[in-house]
C-alpha cells in the first residue's frame, strides 16, 4: 500500500506554469505579433475614447456634410455629427460586443462541451445531436430573423450570437475533454474521491486555457464581422453608433459614391472593421498554430 | 454496417435539423419579447398595419386566434401547400416573390461557387506541389488576408473603383431595365456585364478559404506513403498530380464545400444589399426596413433548406468518391 | 563473370543540415542479394530511396553507376526510364502504398502501361499471372486497398513491384510490423520469387533474421556510413566491427538465452554527427585516433571493417597457462593445464566447472594473484586494469576499515586527484551500485552491512580506478536469490555501461547463460568445450557439459527428466 501513493503523487500534478506565460512564451510569429499589436491599439483607442476623441459623437457640432478640416477632421455626417469621433466611439462598441459574444460563446461551448466529453453515453449523443442540429442552421438569416423580430438593443445582439456561435467550438472542446479524462492522473483524482466538479477546475480547465483563448479570439472576430453586415443591412442599434451603421447611413445617402464623400464616411470605417477583424484573425491564427505545434496542450 | 448505418444517421440529423428549423420558425415570432405579431395589428405601436386587406391576410396566415398546437400544425399544412403567407410591403404571396428572386441569388452564388472552387483547386493544388516555394509562400499570405477580410468591403472597394471613378459597368440591378434585347449574345452580355462586379466580389470572399484548405489537403496526401510509390513506379508528374494527388486530396473539399455554402449564401445576401442586385439578398433588406416578417422568414427557410440540400449532395458526393465509406 | 548490376561510390545524401548518408559505396552483382542492416536513423531508407531518384536533386552527391550509367543527375524524364523498369521498390508500410481510391489491379496495370505500353488485355493477363505467383486470385485485384488484409497487401506489392520485371527490387523493411508466421510466409515467398525470377535483391531492414535468410551480402549501416560488409552468415556468425557485434548482440530470436543487452549511449544526432568515426562514444575499444580520424573501409580477411583497430579487439588474450600447486608430500597438483581464451572488448566471458576445476585458481592468474608456470597472459591495459571480485566479501575486506576507507583505498594508494575529489569518486561509484552515498553509510563498517551490501561495496571498490576487465569469483554464490539475481543485472549493466570486459567464473551454468556473451567449461584444470552461450546451452557437444546442464536447476519440479 506504501508503495503507490508516491507515484500516484507525480501523476496527479502536472507542471503549471501560469497559463498567460505559457502563451506569451513561445514565438507567435508574425502573424501573432501584428495581430495583438493592432488589437492593443484598438483597445487603447477604445478605453481613452473620450480623451481622444475631438467631439462627442450624438452632439450635432457642425453643420450636416461638412468636407474635413481642422474642427472636424473627417467632416461631418448627414446630421451634422462629427465622424471620426464617431469612428473612435465606434471602437467602443464594436469591442464591446466581440468581448460579450466572446465570452458567451466559450462559457457555452466550455460547458457543453465539457459536460458531453467528461460524461460519454447518451448524455454526449444528445448533446452532440443538438451540437449538429444547430450548425446546420443558418447563421445570418437566423439573426436577422431575430433582431427584425426582437428589436436591435447591443445586449439582444450579444445574446444571441452567442447562442448561434457555440456549436462550432463545442466539438472541439469535447474532442480535448475526452483525450484529457482517459489520462492516468484523472482516473486516480477520481479514484480519489474528487467530484467531477473539483476534477473540472483543476485538471480540465487549466489544460483547456490554450483552446479556450484560442475559441474567445475566434469568436470576437466572428462576432465583429457579423455585428457589421447587420448594422450594414439597417439592423444595428440605432443607439450605440457601431461602424457598421456608419456604413449604412453612408450608403442611404443618394449619390454618395458621384463625389468623393465616401472617402472620409464610407471609407474609414469599413477599413476599421477589416483591421479589427484580421487583428482578431491573425491573433487566433498564432494561437492555433501553437496548439497544432504543442500537439494539444501542455 | 457501420458505414451504412453512418450514412443514414446522417440523414435522419438533417431530417431532425429541418424540423427544428421549421419549428423555430414557427416559434420566434410568437415567442420572442414585444410581442412583434401583435404589434402588427396594434394601432399604437409602430409596426402596424394599415392597409385592412393585408391585416385580414396577416391574421388568417399566423391564425393568433387558435391555440398554439392547432397554429403549429395549420402552419406545417401551409407549408406542405406552399403557403408561406403574404408579403405586408407587396401584398404578394411569398412563395411567389421567393421565386421572382431566388434564381438571381442562385446565378450569383453558384457562379462565384464555381469559380472560386476551380481556381483553388488549380491554384491549391499547383502551390502544394512546389511548396514553400516564394510563390508558394506569398499565395498563402495573400489568400490569408484576402480570405479575411469582409465581403462588403472588397465589394465597397470594387464599387467605388468600377462605379464611382471609372464608370466601366453598371453599379446595380441584374439587368438593365425594361431592356428589349436583339439577339442571344447581347442578353448575355447585358446580364453577364450586371453579374460580373458582386461575382467578382463574392469569389473574393471565398477564393482564400478554398485555396489554403486544397493546398492543405493536398500537402497532406503528397506525403502519404503512396504517393512516393506513384513517382518510384516512374509516372509522368502530372498524372501523379492529376489522377492520384487531387483526387484523394478533393474529399476533404467536398466537405469544405459543403459546409461553406451557409457562408457563401450570407455573403451573397450582403453583396446584393450593396449592388442592389435582384436576388432574395435584396428582398431581405428591403423587408427588414419595412419588417416585412413573412418575406424575412420566408427568405430563413429557403436559405437553410439550400444548405441543407448542399450538405446532403455533398455526403451523397464524398461517398461516390471514396470508395472507403462505401463499406459494409 | 557476372555483370555487375550496380556500383555505388562515395554516396553522400544531404537534407538541410541533416547528413543521412555520408559517404557510402557498395557493389551488387545481377541476380545477387545484398542486405542493407542498421537500426532506427542509420540512413537505410534514405538510400533507398536515393536509387530510385526520389530526393530533390540537390542533395544527392557521389556515384550510382547502374549497369554503367551514371544516374545521379539523370533528370526526372530519363529517371522515369529506370524507375520500376530496372530498379522497383516495395515501400515498407504496405497498407499506405496503395492509392486508397482505385483498385488495387488498377495501380498494378498503371505501371504496366507506362512502361511497358502492352495492350489492355495482356496487361490484365500479366497482373492476373503475378497475383497467383503470390498466392492470391482476380478477387483481390479487384478490391479497392482497405478491403484486403495487412498480408494481402504485402504480397500485392511485391507482385506490383514485380509488374514490369524490373532487374533490382529494393525491399524496404518487409517484414517489419508482422508476427512471426506472417514474416516466416513472406520470407519463403521472397526465396521462391527470385528462385522464379532471378532479380537482384536490395533488402533493407533491422530484422535481422529475415537478412540472414535472404542475402548473400551483408552491409551494416550505421549513423549514415558502412561499418561492415562481407559475407552474410560470415557477419553474422563472427561480427567484426564493435557495432555490428554489439547489435548482433542486442537481436533477440529463438536460440538467444541471454536476456537482451543493448549498445550503450544513442544514435547520434544526424545533424552533428561525432568527429572521427562514427560509433567512438559508445565504442568500448575506442582509442585516442577514433576521436580525431574518420576511419575508411578496409579489407580485413575477405570482409570489409571500417575501423582503425581492424574490428574488435581483444582485450585480455591468454595462451597455453599452466599452474600446478606442491602439496606437502605428494608431486605437483596440476590445477590449470594449458588454458587458452581471449575475451573481447565489451564481452561477457564465464568460466563454469565444478569445485576444483581450476576455475578460481585461472582467476587468480589473469588477474595477477599468482604467478604462471607457463604461459602467456596479455592484456593490453595497466595491470590495475584487471580488477577481481572474490567469493567471499567478508574475506576481502579488512573488518576495520569503514565503507569509504574500503571503496577509496585503491585511489589513495594510486594518489589519484585531491582527497576530495577522492570522496567524490566514491560516493560517485557507490551510487553506480546502487548504494547510499550519504555520511553515516559512509562510516559504516563491514559487519554492519548484508552480505549483498557488501559485495556491492567489493564491487564498487573494484571499479573506482576504471578497470577494463572484471574478474568475478563466483560473486553470487554466498547471497540469497532475490540479492545475487540483483547483483548480476548490476554487474552486466555496469559492464554495459562502462564498456568493460567481464569474466565470469562460477558453478553455476543456469546464472551465467542469463548474462554470459561466450561460456567455457572447465573440468580438471582444462577447458573442455567454449563457444556462444547460446549454442552451448542448446546444443552442447560434450558430455560433461550435457551433465553440468542438467544438473542445472530449473523450475520444472513436476518433471521427472530432470529438465532444463
Amino acid at each position: 500500500m506504501q508503495n503507490w501513493l508516491p507515484r500516484a503523487a507525480e501523476l496527479t500534478a502536472p507542471d503549471k506554469p501560469s497559463a498567460l506565460r505559457r502563451i506569451l512564451h513561445t514565438t507567435l510569429g508574425l502573424e501573432g505579433v501584428v495581430g495583438l499589436l493592432l488589437l492593443l491599439f484598438f483597445v487603447v483607442i477604445a478605453l481613452f475614447a473620450p480623451m481622444i476623441a475631438p467631439h462627442d459623437p450624438n452632439d450635432f457640432t457642425g453643420r450636416p456634410l461638412e468636407r474635413p478640416g481642422v474642427v472636424h477632421p473627417l467632416g461631418t455626417n448627414d446630421v451634422g455629427q462629427d465622424i471620426l469621433s464617431e469612428l473612435i466611439y465606434g471602437t467602443r462598441v464594436s469591442l464591446l460586443i466581440a468581448v460579450g459574444v466572446a465570452i458567451g460563446t466559450v462559457t457555452l461551448a466550455v460547458l457543453i462541451g465539457g459536460t458531453a466529453g467528461y460524461a460519454g453515453g447518451w448524455i454526449d449523443n444528445l448533446l452532440m445531436r443538438l451540437v449538429d442540429v444547430m450548425l446546420a442552421v443558418p447563421r445570418l438569416p437566423l439573426l436577422i430573423l431575430i433582431t427584425v423580430l426582437a428589436g436591435a438593443g447591443l445586449a439582444q445582439m450579444t445574446l444571441t450570437m452567442a447562442l448561434l456561435f457555440w456549436p462550432g467550438l463545442t466539438r472541439v472542446i469535447r474532442a480535448e475533454v475526452q483525450r484529457l479524462r482517459g489520462r492516468p492522473f484523472v482516473r486516480l483524482a477520481r479514484h480519489f474521491g474528487a467530484s467531477p466538479l473539483h476534477i473540472f477546475r483543476r485538471h480540465l480547465l487549466p489544460a483547456l486555457v490554450p483552446l479556450i483563448v484560442f475559441g474567445l479570439v475566434t469568436a470576437a472576430g466572428r462576432a465583429v464581422a457579423m455585428e457589421a453586415a447587420l448594422a450594414f443591412l439597417g439592423l444595428g442599434d440605432p443607439a450605440a453608433k457601431s461602424w457598421g451603421l456608419m456604413m449604412r447611413y453612408a450608403l442611404n445617402l443618394p449619390g454618395l459614391l458621384l463625389t468623393d464623400r465616401w472617402l472620409w464616411w464610407l471609407l474609414p470605417p469599413g477599413v476599421c472593421i477589416t483591421l479589427l477583424i484580421l487583428a482578431l484573425t491573425f491573433t487566433g491564427m498564432a494561437l492555433e498554430n501553437r496548439i497544432d505545434n504543442r500537439g494539444q496542450t501542455r | 454496417m457501420r458505414q451504412q448505418s453512418g450514412y443514414k444517421n446522417r440523414f435522419s440529423s438533417y431530417l431532425l435539423s429541418l424540423w427544428v428549423i421549421l419549428t423555430v420558425n414557427f416559434l420566434l415570432p410568437r415567442l420572442l419579447p414585444g410581442d412583434p405579431l401583435a404589434a402588427l395589428l396594434d394601432t399604437d405601436s409602430g409596426s402596424y398595419v394599415f392597409d385592412p386587406a393585408v391585416r385580414t391576410s396577416l391574421e388568417a396566415y399566423y391564425g393568433l386566434d387558435v391555440p398554439l398546437g392547432q397554429q403549429y400544425l395549420r402552419y406545417l399544412g401551409g407549408l406542405l401547400t406552399g403557403d408561406l403567407g403574404q408579403s405586408i410591403r407587396l401584398k404578394q404571396p411569398v412563395l411567389d416573390l421567393l421565386i421572382k428572386h431566388l434564381p438571381w441569388t442562385l446565378l450569383l452564388t453558384l457562379t462565384s461557387l464555381s469559380i472560386a472552387s476551380l481556381i483553388g483547386l488549380w491554384g491549391g493544388s499547383e502551390a502544394a506541389w512546389r511548396r514553400k516555394s516564394t510563390l508558394d509562400k506569398a499565395l498563402v499570405a495573400l489568400s490569408v488576408v484576402v480570405s479575411n477580410i469582409p465581403a462588403f468591403f472588397t465589394g465597397m472597394i470594387l464599387l467605388i473603383i468600377f462605379g464611382a471613378t471609372l464608370d466601366w459597368l453598371p453599379l446595380s440591378g441584374g439587368r438593365t431595365a425594361f431592356a428589349r434585347y436583339d439577339s442571344p449574345m447581347a442578353a448575355l452580355w447585358d446580364y453577364a456585364s450586371h453579374l460580373l462586379l458582386p461575382a467578382l466580389t463574392l469569389t473574393l470572399a471565398l477564393l482564400g478559404s478554398k485555396f489554403l484548405l486544397v493546398r492543405s489537403s493536398m500537402i497532406g496526401v503528397l506525403n502519404e506513403d503512396y504517393m512516393l510509390v506513384v513517382r518510384a513506379k516512374g509516372l509522368p508528374p502530372n498524372r501523379a498530380k492529376r489522377h492520384h494527388a487531387l483526387r484523394n486530396a478533393i474529399l476533404p473539399f467536398i466537405h469544405h464545400l459543403a459546409a461553406h455554402t451557409g457562408f457563401a449564401l450570407t455573403g451573397a445576401l450582403i453583396i446584393e444589399t450593396l449592388f442592389a442586385y435582384p436576388g432574395i439578398g435584396r428582398l431581405i433588406f428591403d423587408s427588414v426596413v419595412a419588417r416585412d416578417y413573412p418575406v424575412i422568414q420566408g427568405v430563413f427557410l429557403v436559405v437553410a433548406l439550400l444548405v441543407l440540400s448542399a450538405n446532403l449532395l455533398a455526403d451523397w458526393l464524398t461517398v461516390r468518391l471514396d470508395p472507403r465509406l462505401r463499406e459494409i | 563473370m557476372k555483370q555487375c548490376l550496380l556500383s555505388v561510390r562515395d554516396l553522400h545524401v544531404n537534407f538541410d543540415t541533416v547528413r543521412a548518408i555520408d559517404g557510402v559505396s557498395f557493389d551488387l552483382v545481377a541476380g545477387e542479394s545484398l542486405a542493407i542492416i542498421g537500426e532506427t536513423g542509420s540512413g537505410k531508407t534514405t538510400l533507398a530511396r536515393a536509387l530510385l531518384g526520389l530526393h530533390p536533386a540537390g542533395s544527392v552527391q557521389g556515384s550510382i553507376r547502374l549497369n554503367g550509367s551514371e544516374l545521379i543527375g539523370l533528370g526526372e524524364r530519363d529517371w522515369g526510364q529506370v524507375r520500376w523498369k530496372t530498379i522497383a521498390l516495395a515501400v515498407q508500410n504496405a497498407a499506405s502504398g496503395f492509392d486508397p481510391v482505385y483498385r488495387v489491379g488498377e495501380q498494378i496495370i498503371e505501371p504496366m502501361r507506362q512502361h511497358l505500353s502492352l495492350p489492355n488485355g495482356q496487361s490484365r493477363a500479366r497482373a492476373l499471372a503475378l497475383a497467383e505467383q503470390v498466392g492470391l486470385t482476380e478477387r483481390h485485384l479487384h478490391a479497392y486497398p482497405h478491403q484486403l488484409s495487412g498480408g494481402e497487401k504485402q504480397r500485392l506489392m511485391l507482385a506490383m513491384a514485380l509488374s514490369c520485371d524490373p532487374d533490382l527490387l529494393i525491399l524496404d523493411e518487409p517484414t517489419s510490423g508482422q508476427d512471426m508466421l506472417s514474416r516466416e510466409r513472406m520470407i519463403a515467398l521472397l526465396r521462391r520469387l527470385r528462385a522464379e525470377r532471378h532479380f537482384a535483391l536490395l533488402l533493407i531492414s533491422h530484422d535481422l533474421a529475415a537478412a540472414a535468410a535472404l542475402t548473400d551480402h551483408t552491409a551494416v549501416l550505421y549513423a549514415g556510413k558502412l561499418a561492415e560488409t562481407g559475407d552474410t552468415r560470415a557477419v553474422f556468425t563472427m561480427p567484426r566491427h564493435p557495432y555490428s557485434w554489439g547489435l548482433l548482440n542486442a537481436y533477440p530470436n529463438m536460440t538467444t538465452s541471454r536476456d537482451l543487452s543493448s549498445i550503450r549511449g544513442q544514435m547520434p544526432d544526424p545533424t552533428q554527427p561525432p568527429s572521427g568515426c562514427r560509433f567512438h562514444p559508445r565504442c568500448t575499444q575506442a582509442v585516442e585516433d577514433c576521436r580525431h580520424r574518420e576511419p575508411q573501409l578496409e579489407y580485413h580477411d575477405g570482409r570489409q571493417i571500417a575501423c582503425h583497430l581492424g574490428g574488435l579487439q581483444t582485450l585480455l588474450s591468454v595462451q597455453n597457462l599452466h599452474k600446478s600447486f606442491s602439496l606437502n608430500g605428494s608431486g605437483p597438483l596440476p590445477a590449470v593445464r594449458d588454458v587458452s581464451l581471449d575475451i573481447l572488448h565489451g564481452e561477457v566471458v564465464a568460466v563454469v566447472g565444478e569445485t576444483g576445476s581450476g576455475k578460481t585458481t585461472l582467476g587468480k592468474l589473469l588477474v595477477g594473484l599468482l604467478e604462471p608456470d607457463a604461459g602467456d597472459i596479455a592484456f593490453d591495459h595497466a595491470p590495475h586494469q584487471i580488477q577481481m571480485i572474490p567469493q567471499d566479501p567478508f574475506e576481502s575486506v579488512n573488518p576495520l576499515f569503514t565503507v569509504q576507507a574500503i571503496v577509496q583505498e585503491p585511489l589513495d594508494i594510486q594518489r589519484v586527484g585531491t582527497r576530495i575529489e577522492r570522496t567524490g569518486v566514491v560516493r560517485e561509484t557507490l551510487a553506480a551500485v546502487g548504494l547510499p552515498t550519504d555520511d553515516r553509510f559512509l562510516a559504516r563498517r563491514p559487519q554492519e552491512l548484508s552480505g549483498g551490501q557488501l559485495q556491492r561495496v567489493v564491487i564498487a571498490r573494484a571499479l573506482v580506478l576504471q578497470p577494463k576487465l572484471l574478474v568475478a569469483d563466483e560473486p553470487v554464490s554466498m547471497l540469497d536469490p532475490s540479492e545475487a539475481a540483483r547483483l548480476m543485472n548490476l554487474m552486466k549493466s555496469i559492464q554495459n555501461e562502462r564498456g568493460m570486459g567481464l569474466l565470469l567464473i562460477s558453478h553455476d551454468i543456469a546464472l551465467v547463460r542469463k548474462v554470459a556473451d561466450r561460456i567455457l567449461v572447465m573440468r580438471d584444470g582444462a577447458i573442455i568445450e567454449q563457444g556462444l552461450s547460446s549454442v552451448i546451452t542448446s546444443q552442447p557437444e560434450h558430455d560433461y557439459t550435457r551433465s553440468l546442464l542438467a544438473a542445472a536447476p530449473a523450475f520444472d519440479w513436476f518433471s521427472h527428466n530432470g529438465g532444463r
